[in-house]
Order: C-alpha cells, then sequence, then structure tokens
C-alpha cells in the first residue's frame, strides 16, 4: 500500500531531484501513528508516478505548497544516541 | 481568610462549568485531527462554552476539556467565585490569596493516587496511545501540552517549578517543545544541566486542577506546589513519579515522565501562537525522551487553542502578569492604582495607574516592569493617571491620544529581552530572544502648573455642579431619552 509523507521544508529547492536527500519526513497515514516523525534517507520527484509513495509539502509557518512530489523511502537514519533508545 | 471552595480537579471543574452553562458537553463523536482544535478555537472566538468532548475517534474511554480557562466566568468558577464576579474582584481575590500564608503540598501514597490508575513502562510507551490532537492544521506536530505543567526541579537549589511549556509529540517516545532561555527552566538547563551534559528529569501532568493549572501559568516567585495551594485554601496532593524523583499532582488525569536530553535536539514547530499568530520558526528545540506514561481511568485531556483573541494563555497570562506587576510596584512604594493588561493585547500591554506624585515615576514603573522576570513577556507599558479607569479601554486610549506626548512621552528601551514569538520581531531578533520595548507615558507633566496649564477633561461627570448632574439624571426619561440614567 502506498504511503502518505510530509515535510517542512524554508525553500522548495531543498528537495532536489535525481539525488539522495535526508528528510525529516512525518507519516500522513491514517491512524494512531498519524504526524510522528522519522529521519530517513529518501528520493524524491516532481513526477508523481516516479514513486510509490506521495510526498505532501509545508513551508516554514505551516502554508501547505501546491507543489506535490513522489518519495522513496530508501532507509530510516536514527539520529538519537544509542545510550538514549 | 474564609473557607475556600474551588473545585480540586479537573472533573470538579468540569461538573462546575456545566451546572453553570459555562461548559457543554459533546456526546458525537469528535475527531482529535484538526476537529476538536476547530471546535476549541471558535469557542474562543466567539467566547462561548468550553466544549468537553466525551467522545474521541480512535480513543475510546478518552475525553477533552477545551478552553478550560478563557473566560473570566471560568476563571471565577475556578477560584471557587459566583461566576458573574467582575474582573476586578478577580483580581482583588487573587492578591488576597497569593499574599497569604503559603500551603505547602502533601506527598500522598501511590494507592491513592488517581493518576496512577494506569501505568505504561517500557516498550508499552508510545504517546500514541494517548488522544494528542493536531490543535491547528498546519502545525509541525501533534501537541501534547497545551494546557499542562511541566515539572522540574533544580538538583542544587532545590526549586521546584511548574512550567507550561509546549510540547509537541515528534514520535511515540519523543516530545520537543519551545523553552525559552530566560524561562526558569531555560535557566536551570543553562546553569547545570547542559555544561554537565547530564539529562534533566521531567514529568509532564495534563489534566491539572484549574487552580493547578493557574499556578504553573502564572509568573510569581513563589513555587508553584504552595502558589497552586494559597489560591486553593488546601495543599495539594501529590505523589511521586515512577522513574524519577519528581513528585506530581496525584490529581491530575496524565502524567508523562521522562528526561531533558542534554545533547539531541529534534524539530519543534511551526505552532499557532498566543500572538494569534505563527511566528517561530520551526527550529531544533528542547528534547524530551518519555519514559512512562501514568493517567486515570477515563482520562480527560486538556486543550488550549492558541491564536487570535482569547483563549486562555492571553487571558490567565494577563490576569497574572498584571496582578503580580502590580505586586512588585507596591512592594516598591509606588502609588500604583492598579494594573491590568487586557487580553486583548495578546499580553504585550501593560496599563499602569499610577498617583503621579513626583516627576520619572512612569520611567520608574517602566524601568521595573521591563527590568523583572515579568518583563520579556511584553513590551508596552503605557502609565496613565488615578483618575483615568484602567480596565475601560475608552478612556484609556483616550488619555493615551491625548496626554502622551510624541516628544517626550514615549521611550524605547533597546536591546531588551524578546521572546521568539513576538511578530515584530525580525527573524534575527527572534532567533536570539533579543527585545526592544517602549513606555508611553500619559501622565500630566509634575512640573505643569495644575490650575492653568493642565487642562480640563470636558465630560459630563467633570465639568457640571452636581446638582445639575443629579437634575438632569432624575429627568432623563422625562426628556424623552430611553435607557438606564446612569
Amino acid at each position: 500500500m502506498a504511503n502518505k509523507w510530509e515535510v517542512f521544508v524554508m525553500d522548495l529547492a531543498e528537495l532536489a531531484e535525481g539525488k539522495e536527500l535526508e528528510l525529516t519526513i512525518r507519516t500522513l497515514n491514517d491512524g494512531l501513528h498519524k504526524y510522528t516523525y522519522q529521519r530517513a534517507k529518501v528520493e524524491v520527484s516532481s513526477k508523481l508516478d516516479q514513486f510509490a509513495d506521495s510526498l505532501q509539502v509545508r513551508l516554514g509557518r505551516g502554508q501547505l505548497s501546491d507543489r506535490k512530489f513522489s518519495i522513496r523511502v530508501i532507509e530510516r537514519v536514527e539520529r538519537l544516541p544509542a545510550q538514549y533508545r | 481568610m474564609g473557607k475556600i471552595s474551588a473545585p480540586r480537579n479537573n472533573r470538579e471543574f468540569v461538573e462546575a462549568c456545566v451546572k453553570s452553562g459555562d461548559a457543554v458537553r459533546i456526546k458525537q463523536e469528535v475527531d482529535w485531527d484538526n476537529e476538536a482544535g476547530a471546535i476549541v478555537r471558535r469557542v474562543c472566538e466567539l467566547g462561548e462554552a468550553a466544549p468537553f468532548m466525551e467522545n474521541i475517534k480512535d480513543y475510546p474511554g478518552f475525553s477533552y476539556f477545551g478552553a478550560p480557562l478563557s473566560t473570566y466566568r471560568r476563571m471565577a468558577i475556578a477560584l471557587g467565585m459566583d461566576p458573574a464576579s467582575t474582573l476586578p474582584q478577580i483580581g482583588a481575590e487573587y492578591l488576597k490569596r497569593t499574599n497569604s500564608e503559603p500551603i505547602a503540598p502533601v506527598v500522598i501514597d501511590k494507592r491513592d493516587a488517581p493518576c496512577k490508575e494506569n501505568i505504561l513502562l517500557g516498550d508499552d510507551v508510545d504517546l500514541c496511545k494517548l488522544p494528542v490532537p493536531l490543535v491547528h492544521d498546519g502545525d509541525g506536530g501533534r501537541y501534547v501540552g497545551t494546557w499542562h505543567g511541566v515539572i522540574t526541579k533544580h538538583p542544587v537549589r532545590g526549586d521546584v517549578n511548574w512550567g507550561m511549556y509546549r510540547q509537541m509529540m515528534w514520535d511515540g517516545r519523543t516530545m520537543s517543545g519551545a523553552v525559552f532561555p530566560f524561562s526558569d527552566l531555560g535557566k536551570t538547563l543553562t546553569d547545570y544541566y547542559l555544561p554537565r551534559g547530564e539529562g534533566c528529569p521531567f514529568a509532564t501532568a495534563i489534566g491539572l486542577s484549574p487552580l493547578a493549572a493557574m499556578a504553573a501559568c502564572a509568573p510569581s516567585p513563589i513555587p508553584e506546589p504552595e502558589l497552586c495551594g494559597m489560591l486553593s485554601g488546601e495543599a495539594v496532593r501529590l505523589v511521586k513519579c515512577e522513574t524519577n524523583d519528581l513528585e506530581v499532582p496525584a490529581d491530575a488525569e496524565i502524567i508523562i515522565e521522562g528526561m531533558i536530553l542534554p545533547d539531541y535536539k529534534v524539530e519543534e514547530g511551526p505552532f499557532g501562537e498566543y500572538t494569534g499568530y505563527r511566528t517561530s520558526p520551526r527550529d531544533f528545540r528542547v528534547t524530551f525522551r518519555v519514559d512512562a506514561i501514568t493517567y486515570r481511568n477515563n482520562a480527560t485531556m486538556t486543550i488550549s487553542n492558541m491564536g487570535v483573541p482569547q483563549d486562555e494563555g492571553q487571558l490567565l497570562r494577563s490576569f497574572s502578569l498584571g496582578l503580580e506587576l502590580e505586586k512588585l510596584l507596591k512592594s516598591q512604594g509606588i502609588p500604583v492604582t492598579g494594573v491590568y493588561m487586557h487580553p486583548r493585547s495578546t499580553h504585550h500591554m501593560m496599563i499602569v495607574g499610577v498617583k503621579p506624585t513626583y516627576a520619572g515615576i512612569a520611567m520608574q514603573i517602566a524601568q521595573l516592569a521591563f527590568g523583572s522576570k515579568l518583563g520579556p513577556w511584553f513590551h508596552m507599558v503605557m502609565v496613565v493617571d488615578d483618575q483615568t479607569d484602567i480596565f475601560n479601554w475608552d478612556e484609556v486610549y483616550h488619555a493615551f491620544c491625548t496626554r502622551c506626548n510624541p516628544e517626550r512621552g514615549i521611550h524605547v528601551f533597546k536591546n531588551t529581552t524578546g521572546t521568539a514569538l513576538y511578530p515584530h520581531a525580525t527573524p534575527h531578533d527572534r532567533k536570539y530572544s533579543i527585545g526592544s520595548q517602549v513606555l508611553f507615558d500619559c501622565l500630566w507633566p509634575v512640573d505643569w502648573d495644575k490650575t492653568n496649564d493642565v487642562p480640563t477633561i470636558v465630560s459630563f461627570k467633570n465639568v457640571y455642579p452636581k446638582d445639575i448632574q443629579e437634575k438632569v439624571l432624575n429627568s432623563w426619561a422625562d426628556y424623552g431619552f430611553r435607557g438606564a440614567k446612569k
């Protein structure tokens, strides 16, 4: 099943295409964990059928951007130091 | 002081508000995702009854109580007063109680503590098991703490602090929040924990009694557990945490325990704020790692929805900031007649009434106000004389527009302490909590001759002889006018 994700950026240029990015994204899938975050290595594309998952974008003060993307989550990145896990 | 009969916990408060018509029970299902927030927001903007939402989507057994103290009526109920009490009456009661003897809290056995009815530890800990609402569409996350107390303790001085620091759920075990460097918790972190690289134990208490929430929100020098006791007239019941040595209000609905991490931060915000805007940028902020969650059966989560006036952040903060400044100024012997912050100023403008008995008195007031612990929370002080009713905006506005001399009555204070939430501040100033403040001196100069230089107020009550006033008032209906005589 395709997943829905959202990201906050100050500038859409942060979502460069054709390369691996590391972003903080939150899930928009319905359920108890909606809006929880994770850090992940991803690839994004403005072609909505490029990847299975979709990415919605919000700007600095929470404004919803008109631009939509598809996204591939390559792997989760754990930033939390080991002693706190 | 007579016996105080104030609600001892959130449940008694909800009942009292429903009984007086100041809360409504909503039985139909409400979605935690935006809908509950939208209800609370509209309640704040209309000054409506507080919503007690008993059926939350995805979270059977939990409920919400929104906008708990966004009206003076509910503030009066919280204090055990007649809901129809006037603001000056409520203020006088607050001053009376907070000038009384401190009442120390009592620590009770865990078996008697309602907040221990359910305990989640280890792998069971997941904030998503709580009905954390998305308060405003576009917020950076679901906010766990909007009307609550974050409890910490200075490890050396032993000072206990209950503060209302907003907390966003980042994931099921992590929250992040805005803790300003000049706040009590901010000072404890920078003074002790961060230099040592040690985690700071915390506990977040949600669904506090309304007076515990009032204490957590008040910028009083009195420790909050004692302050809460003084406001309610009886000792607050505390109970020890499961995973650290902090003590929390035993009658709170939900307790979240954990550690503030000294060397790890996650993003927080943006968030709809009390100024009526989303101002402070999304940033890496103080991060709370959760170790335990305890809660009452059928727990109620309290929600404050900050935005345009008026919500409890504006109302209660204006109320307590004004009264705490009044206490401070009186402690310095300044002949103030009252201090008032209109909630619609989003607690940015302090109006001070004073008997102008000596030169420079307005400047002295402003220096004390801005230089105190209260100072970073407002940036305007307006000083009017004792003939101006500080609670009557028409009179205050008239005084401001007619007596504040543009050249000598407006004094700007530069490079003071501000907050990231000030909409008028530059992005740079928000980031570093740099502020600027202004005094509007609306007093007649003391060196003006009172008979010949000071203008006379031309009003019905001021310029006509008493007998004429009485004659006109008594004949008012006979003249053909309708409405009150006075």
